[in-house]
């Protein structure tokens, strides 16, 4: 196999090769010293193959991968920049937070199952994120459901998270999350019962023919509004959006980082990818809601953060505001809205892993998750200070951090695109974000020195493993900021991928059958 | 449960079971059957065991990992999708041979069982573990 084999194959390979070494590892579990160096480069492999793919589909256009080749019945992968820039980001966070897991888990939750249901995520993820079938993104939707669960309930070292609060947690995610996937396959049933397929493409063909003809049936509405459930509750969107602060501070930090920064943006890719590509025709009867929703959303969040004392909760609470600003931007809906909403969902994803891997950290260096016991860690933890102190910058839209970039491009194409009442709320409760983060980095590492040293853990206190995915993330915090142009660029070319999805659907249907 | 009838009758219907759960698995794909089903058939036959005789007498009869069963029978079905790559197709691309063989006849053999034959591993692995962890007390 030559190189032009590995790009050939890209798609599939993002998610068949953790899939592979999910199943090696279980046979590993006896050699826990091999499994580590194994599942890193995997990793670091994968986060490479996912540069390549980017790279191809940047080059030579949008890339479809036909499994099996069973001709015009087989499941498709099709990767276009926005699957593509999301299985890199994604691919990116889940090494970074793999290496800093390294030295966080307990020994003995990590030998157990934490490689495999790690490489199981990051095949959900990856598999999600590039699937050109709606009932292989539902498939894929279970996978990253059932492992992240398994991850939710691993430990950390020095167990600041009760195992009862663990198991409440992971109980509420996963009723939660089987009530959605029942709702998406009710959805995806209505659906198929409509147009007879599954694929993607096709159905969005399907359903613009008959929205051009008048023919649109009254039940596909109704089917839309399903999926804006499933989507929401995967994103945390308002009415769905309690089970995330109970989940995200009681997983692990580096599974935190990754359930706060790839698997909520999974909703936001959702709404893109069927609301964009599927519902294009009903599209004006949902913006209003995806707007509304938004915004009770960034309010909630905002003011639900303001009142936290421990310190994961109040960055759960945050990345639940965020999101809404997120879903702000695609209930706009015009090109540079969505570009703006990609900016900002990139920045929040990259800015929110570092802050709760960093979060993990001063709890080791702490010894507490309650802030109110923290406090003048500035002497002891100056360089934790220094990268919390970015993030909290980048979350609040503080220049130079890419948050300020994120925010900017967002409300100037909000306000040139007419929606002046939702930014004007969206800007009040921005400084909401500015006062919780602020206010979060002076109460743990300004004033006296209130916490007890547990000697205990700080022999494991802040190790490479651990320093440098958090420096690494904040130096691309720091370069979204100051250099913003090419994501800028990007966004802009994959929102009008995203408003225009007659490339995708001709990419799908027009290839060559063998 | 554990009268002497269910004793009996699980005794000789088990290995009948297990047989079954075979053929089905080697029929499947193209006609009903396959890995999934003669797993969970495999999968039913042994917590029948477990229930009729008791968890503690089976576990000192036979106690296989069964969490190893499952990691066997995914990377068996994955190698097997990535088998095709090596020859120059696309994942999961089945190949097929016609064989004749004397008295028998024709057999058809497809590449896509040994896929089935990872998905009964995995079916039997899962199944079986999650059934002996509930049954346990601790």
């Amino acid at each position: 196999m030559n190189i032009a084999a590995i790009t050939d194959h890209l798609p599939i390979l993002m998610v068949a090769i953790p899939i592979l070494f999910s199943a090696l590892m279980m046979f590993l579990r006896s050699a826990p010293s091999v499994q580590k160096v194994i599942n890193l480069t995997v990793s670091f492999g994968l986060l490479i193959l996912s540069i390549l793919l980017l790279i191809n589909v940047l080059n030579n256009g949008i890339v479809v991968y036909e499994i099996g080749e069973w001709g015009k019945y087989g499941i498709v992968l099709v990767a276009d920049l926005l699957s593509a820039g999301m299985v890199l980001l994604s691919s990116g966070i889940s090494f970074l937070a793999l290496l800093y897991s390294m030295d966080y888990m307990e020994e003995e939750s990590l030998g157990s199952t934490y490689h495999s249901l790690f490489n199981l995520l990051v095949a959900g993820i990856n598999g999600t994120f590039l699937t050109g079938d709606i009932f292989n993104l539902f498939v894929f939707f279970e996978i990253l459901l059932l492992s992240s669960c398994g991850l939710v309930v691993a430990y950390g070292k020095g167990g600041f998270t009760k195992s009862d609060h663990k198991m409440e947690a992971t109980f509420k995610y996963l009723v939660l999350n089987m009530i959605s996937s029942f709702i998406m396959l009710v959805a995806i049933a209505s659906l198929y019962a409509t147009v007879g397929t599954l694929n993607m493409a096709d159905m969005a063909a399907k359903i613009n023919v008959m929205s051009e003809t008048g023919n649109l049936p009254w039940h596909i509405f109704p089917a839309a509004l399903l999926f804006i459930v499933v989507f929401g509750n995967k994103a945390a969107i308002f009415p769905l959006h309690y089970w995330l602060p109970d989940v995200h501070p009681s997983a692990p930090s580096p599974i935190s980082a990754m359930l706060s920064g790839v698997l909520i943006k999974v909703g936001a890719y959702g709404v893109l990818r069927i609301f964009f590509l599927i519902f294009d025709g009903t599209l004006y009867m949902f913006q209003p809601i995806i707007i509304f929703l938004a915004l009770v959303t960034i309010i909630l969040g905002s003011i639900s953060a303001v009142g936290q004392n421990d310190i994961k909760r109040l960055l759960a609470y945050s990345s639940i505001s965020q999101i809404g600003y997120v879903f702000l931007g695609i209930g706009m809906g015009t090109v540079t809205t969505i570009a703006a909403s990609l900016v900002y969902l990139v920045n929040h994803a990259v800015a929110k892993s570092m802050l709760f891997m960093a979060s993990g950290s001063i709890i080791h260096e702490a010894g507490t998750r309650d802030m109110r016991k923290m406090g003048g860690m500035v002497n002891s933890a100056p360089f934790l200070s220094g990268m919390f102190l970015i993030g909290a910058m980048s979350v609040a839209g503080i220049p130079p951090m890419g948050g300020f970039i994120a925010k900017f491009v967002l409300f100037d194409s909000g306000i040139t695109s007419k929606y002046y009442i939702p930014i004007l709320i969206a800007l009040v409760f921005a400084v909401f974000t500015v006062f919780y983060m602020i206010r979060a980095w002076q109460r743990i590492f300004w004033g006296e020195v209130r916490s007890e040293k547990y000697d205990e853990y700080h022999s494991h206190g802040l190790s490479w493993k651990m320093s440098v995915p958090i420096l690494v993330l904040s130096v691309v915090v720091v370069v979204f900021g100051v250099y913003a142009e090419p994501l800028l660029s990007i966004a802009q070319s994959t929102a009008s991928q995203i408003i225009d999805p007659q490339a995708y659907i001709d990419a799908v249907l027009m290839r060559e059958i063998r | 449960m554990t009268t002497l009838i269910t004793k009996t009758i699980s005794k000789a219907s088990v290995p009948l079971i297990i047989l079954f759960s075979i053929s089905l698995l080697i029929a499947g794909h193209n006609s009903p059957g396959g890995g999934f089903i003669g797993g969970v058939m495999f999968a039913a036959s042994l917590s029948l065991l477990y229930v009729v005789f008791g968890l503690d007498y089976i576990k000192s009869v036979l106690n296989p990992d069964w969490g190893k069963w499952f990691g066997f029978g995914l990377l068996l079905s994955v190698l097997t999708a990535f088998g095709a790559i090596f020859f120059g197709y696309n994942f999961f691309r089945s190949s097929i041979k016609f064989i004749h063989l004397p008295f028998i006849g024709e057999i058809e053999l497809v590449s896509s069982t040994l896929f089935d034959i990872g998905v009964y591993f995995v079916v039997i692995g899962s199944l079986l573990y999650i059934f002996r962890k509930v049954g346990d007390d601790k």
